[in-house]
């Protein structure tokens, strides 16, 4: 079972929502919207173990950290995100990592 | 109207030898009646201006032989029916007065005749005569004996040491009722100190004199009421002299019983005052007023301290805020490491969002100081 971890992502989001309208005008079951966001959790992950080849370093302050439930969650603070191509400062970010070990 | 004398002495298990002596209100009546008789000593001649009552010795069974006048040999412990207990120490001749008022009580003389009491009554005719008669029944002691005291069976005790302030005590309250109980023991212990016969008539004399002169001036009843209260009440503040180990009185409990009190007082304070300044104060923390155990004046501190203990809550709203962040990176960890206050992230598979732009990475390693 995949994570669910990347419905919270600017597309998963906008997949969510599309869904939402449909189930409200009842285009739709709720039982196939639940089929469907558990399609993109496997295609999500499947996209981005196979079809992403990037590095990004970043470094900042760290604010707060969490670790529950195996999942760590991280708020930094005056991040810089530095990737070959371009830099990116941020004042605020925050981290959510499911534990990535394969079993 | 049948003596109580034998009664009370019958009633009494305080010595064998007590005896009471009642006389009846009426007994003027019931002379006649009366079977006993108080022996009299025969040696009337003591010069005591009371009549003498050549009666022989009985058993005491009432009061007063009651052919007035009676005499009651000295040293006799006087029970009035207030129950005060009064220690005649001289002979002791009861009267009765024109206005039919038997009165007359002789004061009594330092000497308390010792010996061992019996229900027998004796009378001494002589006022000198403190050493009474034993008990064994001599019906008249004379003169002569009274120089070498008898203590053995004296007849009349003073249970009472107050026996000298007995003066005042007017033969009135006798003739009403009087309760004369005889003990030997007192008798026993008490010493007569020697005196000359010659200056203890005298005394005897004045002092009887005294007496007439007193109940002539006209006693009411409630007179020797009266008298024997005023007697009564000394003798209680003799005993009020005692020391108060306990009770009120007592200083050095004081100082610990009241901060006791002070302290449930306080505390019964502290919830009404805790309630009332929760019901003006609602945004204070009820934390610090609960945890609180200032008295009500340190109340007002606590009320200040609310909100500058509030100051130590800055965080707190930050953390809901905090997470609030549209910069976000959904991703999952390789690795996440600490030293002290420095971590390090080890990231793969993640998809950022920041800066309105999302992105992707497959790995990613941070830094971070906490």
């Amino acid at each position: 079972m995949a994570y669910q971890l990347y419905r919270n992502t600017t597309l998963g989001n906008s997949l969510q929502e599309s869904l939402d309208e449909l189930i409200q005008t009842q285009q739709i079951t709720p039982q196939l919207a639940l089929q469907v966001l558990l399609q993109f959790d496997k295609a999500i992950n499947t996209a981005l173990a196979n079809r992403v080849r990037n590095r990004v370093n970043f470094k900042g302050s760290l604010n707060t950290y969490r670790f529950c439930d195996n999942v760590w969650t991280f708020v930094l603070n005056d991040v810089e995100f530095r990737e070959v191509t371009d830099l990116v400062k941020v004042d605020k970010v925050k981290i959510v990592a499911c534990d990535g070990k394969s079993e | 109207m049948q003596s109580k004398v034998m009664d009370d002495f019958r009633k009494s298990s305080i010595n064998s030898s007590n005896f009471v002596l009642q006389l009846p209100a009426n007994y003027q009546q019931t002379e006649p009646e009366l079977s006993a008789s108080i022996s009299i000593p025969a040696s009337q001649s003591n010069g005591l201006p009371a009549k003498n009552n050549s009666e022989t010795l009985a058993t005491f069974s009432l009061p007063a032989a009651l052919a007035y006048p009676v005499q009651i040999p000295a040293g006799v412990t006087l029970q009035t029916a207030s129950g005060q207990l009064y220690k005649v120490n001289v002979p002791v001749v009861v009267t009765q007065a024109p206005a039919s008022r038997p009165t007359q009580r002789e004061a009594p003389a330092p000497r308390p005749p010792p010996g061992p009491s019996n229900p027998r009554l004796h009378q001494e005719t002589e006022p000198a005569s403190f050493a009474a008669q034993t008990h064994t029944s001599l019906p008249m002691i004379p003169e002569s004996d009274l120089p070498h005291p008898t203590y053995e069976s004296e007849i009349t005790l003073g249970e009472d040491e107050a026996s000298p302030s007995q003066e005042p005590v007017n033969a009135s309250p006798l003739t009403q009722l009087l309760n004369f109980q005889i003990s030997t023991e007192r008798a026993l212990k008490e010493t007569v100190p020697s005196r000359d016969i010659d200056e203890i008539l005298k005394e005897v004399i004045e002092e009887e004199s005294e007496k007439a002169r007193k109940l002539s001036a006209g006693s009411t009843d409630n007179q020797p009421d009266a008298d024997l209260g005023l007697d009564l009440d000394y003798a209680y503040s003799q005993l009020s002299e005692l020391v108060q180990l306990d009770g009120p009185s007592d200083n050095s409990e004081e100082d610990e019983e009241i901060p006791q009190d002070e302290n449930d007082f306080l505390g019964f304070i502290n919830a009404e005052a805790i309630k009332a300044l929760q019901d003006e104060n609602i945004s204070n923390d009820s934390n610090s007023i609960s945890s609180s155990d200032e008295d009500p004046v340190e109340l007002t501190n606590v009320e200040e301290e609310d909100p500058l203990n509030s100051g130590d809550d800055v965080v707190e709203q930050d953390i809901p805020d905090l997470f609030d962040t549209e910069n976000v990176i959904v991703c999952q960890y390789d690795k996440i490491h600490r030293s002290k206050n420095r971590w390090k992230f080890h990231l793969k598979d993640g998809v950022m969002s920041y800066g309105g732009k999302d992105h992707v990475f497959s790995k990613a390693v941070g830094e971070a100081e906490w």
